[in-house]
């Protein structure tokens, strides 16, 4: 384990494989290996039993108790399996439901379909971050660059930001409605106050020898700005954006309880109250699942967006970052051979 | 030790060379710097950074400032370039004062500050793009001019980071002469190099100056840097910085690495270190060093 060392793309590869085989693997030990856990019986004959019945999940004890009775008693003694609780159900059912998700018809007729329910929650998700991005990019930019922008925001900005989003529901609800406005809005108030604190230090963090060298290449306020803090900034704002994107999805649970209950959440609940645990990971599953898929793809596009990014000394603040490999121009000396000299004899 | 060694006296000029500075101060004055002075307000009180500095340089006129750390050479270039104000003082370009950075004065810093999102040739464009408002075609082939000037046509197209630092630093010194700076100021702008790599950048910046009308005002605390490039050296003492002496490097033009062992070379060499770093002040040989190795085990 080398201290902020680089990986070869092979361990790179073989360690994001175990971070996700570990949890798989303590998931699949609980569900698999009866001695592990499993405080439940599932009765496969309720024998002289008087409240078993085929079929059903008992508590381990309350089993083990029942029968010790039976046996005093000279009856015929129940069995069954040692089996985990309705809530934590084996890998392969959650994986069987990932797969039959999309094509079971939901349960009541008035209810959405599983991807449905997803791209509703996506829709929302997708409005509150770009509405808030709209206003906190540029606003963020402005107060890392200008002093006297953060002296004027920032404050309020601060203890806004504690103030936690879903307090503001009910709020919401009364002005905007029952419906999307609202669940917009509270993933709005979550994203766009940090949005703007972020980008802000973000900003603040350039190269001030850049903005010097500009200065003296006679650069006014306004080319400071958009020629030099913009993309000195932006590799790193893109970077935030990934970061911030996150905290977004984490809102969207709250959001989708407010008003008239919706998307993947609503989804999630009409599956926890028909038991259908297996549909509830699935479900949390994917809402992963998009949030992974959506950063790596960023991830791509950055690489696309950024071609000056070298692949050391990016800060690799996310696990699935700008990584490049070296450029190939790296190893170019200065050598006066391979570039014609300037005109004129070898001394001057 | 040295005293064996018969040195002429720094002062002694061929006639050429004395015939140069004639010229060299019959041209007019680019720069004046009046009566500078500089003070900072640190933690520990104030600090007189620059104390009353005068000096002035000719067209086409390299000058070097040099002196010991702490001098306030690096602030003083900083000043003339406008990224600091000074506390006192003025200096006038052409004539004219001057206040604030401005594309006249161009700057090379030592750590390159190439915008790295930039490839060479658009960062070659900057300036002419910013300051003079020049059309992307015009200021396109107004670079590649200065591209082909500091020798790296072939990168025109590459990134920053795909540079090597000295290249870098041609690219640094093409984008402030595309400017057309009156003057360039270059602060330490070869320090971050290898030996070999500075030696080499050293040669370039003679020949780029030789195809360039601009007054280049060097700041540098390598000696044999001053005495290689200079017209005039600068000599500031330190704490508070004050001007010691302007002199005048006897070596004649065009300079190459084989004066290094000229008399007048050597003589100009001898004199800027005596003022930099006094004699008395470099006796590290007898320390109270404790002893690490077993006794009869000495390497002399």
């Amino acid at each position: 384990m080398r201290i902020l060392g680089g990986l070869s793309p092979r361990r790179r590869a073989a360690l994001t494989l175990v971070s996700f085989l570990a949890p798989l693997a303590v998931w699949s030990a609980i569900s698999y290996v009866p001695v592990i856990w499993h405080p439940m019986v599932r009765v496969s004959d309720a024998g002289d039993a008087a409240w078993f019945s085929t079929g059903e999940l008992v508590e381990g004890d309350a089993f083990a108790e029942e029968n010790v009775r039976i046996a005093a008693a000279g009856g015929h003694l129940a069995t069954g399996a040692r089996a985990n609780p309705v809530f934590l159900p084996p890998p392969h059912a959650v994986l069987r439901s990932l797969v039959t998700g999309f094509t079971t018809p939901p349960a009541r007729p008035d209810e959405p379909w599983l991807h449905q329910a997803l791209w509703h929650s996506i829709t929302i998700i997708f409005w509150g971050f770009v509405i808030s991005s709209v206003v906190g990019v540029p606003l963020g930019i402005l107060c890392g660059a200008l002093p006297a922008m953060a002296r004027l925001t920032e404050p309020f900005i601060e203890f806004f930001r504690y103030l936690p989003a879903p307090a503001f529901g009910a709020l919401a609800v009364a002005v905007l409605g029952i419906n999307d406005a609202p669940k917009i809005a509270i993933i709005f108030v979550g994203t766009f106050f940090q949005q703007v604190l972020v980008i802000a230090n973000t900003t603040r963090r350039i190269d001030p020898g850049l903005l010097e060298a500009a200065q003296t290449l006679g650069a006014s306020r306004r080319a400071l700005l958009f020629r030099v803090v913009v993309p000195s900034a932006i590799t790193d704002i893109y970077t935030d954006m990934r970061v911030l994107l996150g905290w977004a999805w984490t809102y969207l649970i709250v959001a989708e309880l407010i008003g008239v209950s919706s998307g993947i959440t609503f989804f999630i609940n009409q599956q926890a109250k028909y038991r259908a645990y297996d549909k509830v990971f699935a479900s949390i599953v994917l809402i992963g699942l998009i949030g992974l898929g959506t950063d790596v793809f960023l991830g791509r596009v950055g690489r696309r967006l950024f071609p000056w990014l070298p692949s050391a000394g990016v800060r690799r603040r996310l696990f699935f970052g700008f990584g490049r490999t070296p450029g190939a121009l790296e190893q170019t000396s200065d050598d006066g051979g391979a570039t014609a000299p300037a005109k004129g004899a070898a001394s001057a | 030790m040295i005293e064996s060694l018969a040195l002429p006296s720094y002062r002694e000029q061929t006639p050429a060379v004395a015939e140069r500075f004639q010229r060299l101060k019959e041209r007019p004055v680019i720069l004046e710097v009046r009566n500078l002075t500089k003070r900072f307000h640190g933690s520990n009180g104030e600090v007189l950074a620059l104390d009353r500095i005068s000096f002035r340089a000719y067209r086409r006129e390299l000058l070097c400032v040099i002196g010991p750390s702490g001098c306030g050479k690096s602030t003083l270039g900083r000043i003339i370039a406008g990224l600091d104000a000074p506390t006192t003082g003025e200096m006038l370009l052409d004539g004219k004062a001057i206040d604030g950075p401005g594309p006249d004065r161009g700057m090379v810093f030592q750590n390159y500050t190439l915008f790295p999102w930039l490839t060479v040739r658009r960062n070659v464009m900057f300036g002419p793009e910013v300051s003079r408002h020049l059309s992307s075609s015009l200021a396109e082939s107004e670079a590649q001019q200065w591209i082909d000037l500091v020798g790296l046509s072939r990168f025109a197209d590459s990134y920053p980071h795909q540079l090597s630092g000295g290249m870098k630093q041609r690219v640094a010194i093409a984008r402030a002469l595309a400017n057309r700076p009156r003057i360039l100021i270059m602060d330490e702008p070869f320090g971050a190099l290898d030996a070999l790599t500075r030696a080499q950048m050293q040669s370039y910046l003679l020949q780029i100056w030789k195809n360039v009308d601009v007054t280049i005002v060097f700041v540098t605390h390598d000696l044999d840097e001053a005495v290689y490039l200079a017209d005039r050296v600068l000599v500031l003492d330190a704490h508070p910085g004050r001007v010691r002496e302007l002199m005048e490097i006897p070596v004649p033009r065009p300079r190459s690495r084989e004066q290094f062992l000229s008399p007048a070379f050597v003589a100009a060499r001898h004199h800027l270190e005596e003022m930099i770093h006094p004699p008395m002040e470099v006796q590290a040989e007898t320390l109270p060093l404790g002893r690490m190795t077993v006794v009869g085990d000495d390497v002399e």
